[in-house]
């Protein structure tokens, strides 16, 4: 757990780990030796959450450095849903922005690969498209999970307890 | 003002250094005393958090000398404490307000 934890403190910006990795660790072994002795499922949980943080720390001060500024998802001082003014959504931007160059990267390595000519390298045989199953399966889980939804919702209201019933049961005690 | 309301894990976190500085294991320790182990802070959640009060200039780093491992405490800075006396204020104020409230509507 201790090299998983010194791995993942190696997402950090360099100036995070200057600043605070040693303390991180020392903290994070103190930490570890009180769950040591507990049961599995304390264990688990301590995993699970110190690499969660771990994570989230590290995508938030990257995103810091990146824009120079503390991203809105990142962990704050400020409880941002109390927040009344308009806020411009500088994570899903950022988010966004970060999708578009994947997707233009991939466009990009896939034209490469197509206008690649055969003869170069005269070891290898010419690059034939290969029809993609993934897309014909798409409605098809589309229609699978729409169903499931469905049936799902059908035995809710015949039981009673879908959300319109829920609704008028609060709706009749607030009476 | 504008820094308010804070959130739970930042307010336990001034909570904890406004009785006396302490390095991060003493803090993580004490947060989930004071909330009854309710709110547990991972490492990783801590130093953001820290990270940012150091920012904001509401705490402080210094050596402590006893540390055996010559660890970084924290401790509040005037604005700090301005700030957490700030939010109690406001908070009492709600709590005021919502007990004047509940009452009203029982009565």
């Amino acid at each position: 757990m201790l090299t998983i934890y010194q791995r993942l403190l190696g997402l950090y910006p360099e100036t995070h780990r200057q600043q605070f990795g040693e303390e991180m660790m020392a903290v994070f072994e103190d930490v570890h030796a009180d769950v040591r002795d507990k049961g599995a499922l304390a264990r688990a949980v301590f995993c699970v959450r110190e690499i969660a943080g771990l994570l989230n720390g590290a995508i938030g001060e990257q995103m810091r450095a990146f824009i120079g500024s503390d991203p809105g998802f990142s962990f704050g001082t400020r409880r941002f849903t109390m927040r009344n003014g308009f806020r411009f959504p500088k994570s899903t931007a950022v988010l966004m922005t970060i999708i578009l160059l994947g997707v233009i990267l991939a466009i990009r390595k896939g034209e490469a690969i197509a206008y690649c000519p055969p003869h170069v390298d005269p070891q290898l045989p010419p690059i034939h498209a290969v029809p993609s199953d993934l897309l014909s399966g798409i409605p098809f889980f589309f229609m699978f999970f729409y169903a499931a939804g469905l049936i799902g919702w059908a035995i809710l209201f015949a039981l009673r307890r879908s959300g319109v019933h829920r609704l008028a049961e609060m709706s009749g005690e607030r009476k | 003002m504008d820094n308010l309301p804070l959130t739970e894990p930042v307010l336990l976190i001034l909570m904890s250094l406004a009785g006396q500085p302490r390095h991060g294991y003493s803090i993580l320790k004490d947060v989930e005393r004071m909330s009854d182990g309710r709110v547990v802070l991972s490492t990783g959640t801590l130093y953001g958090a820290l990270r940012r009060l150091l920012d904001d200039d509401w705490i402080e780093r210094f050596e402590k000398r006893e540390s055996s491992r010559g660890r970084q405490a924290y401790r509040l800075t005037v604005l700090g404490r301005r700030s957490l006396q700030q939010e109690v204020d406001r908070m009492k104020h709600l709590a005021r307000l919502a007990a004047l409230r509940v009452a009203t509507r029982e009565s």
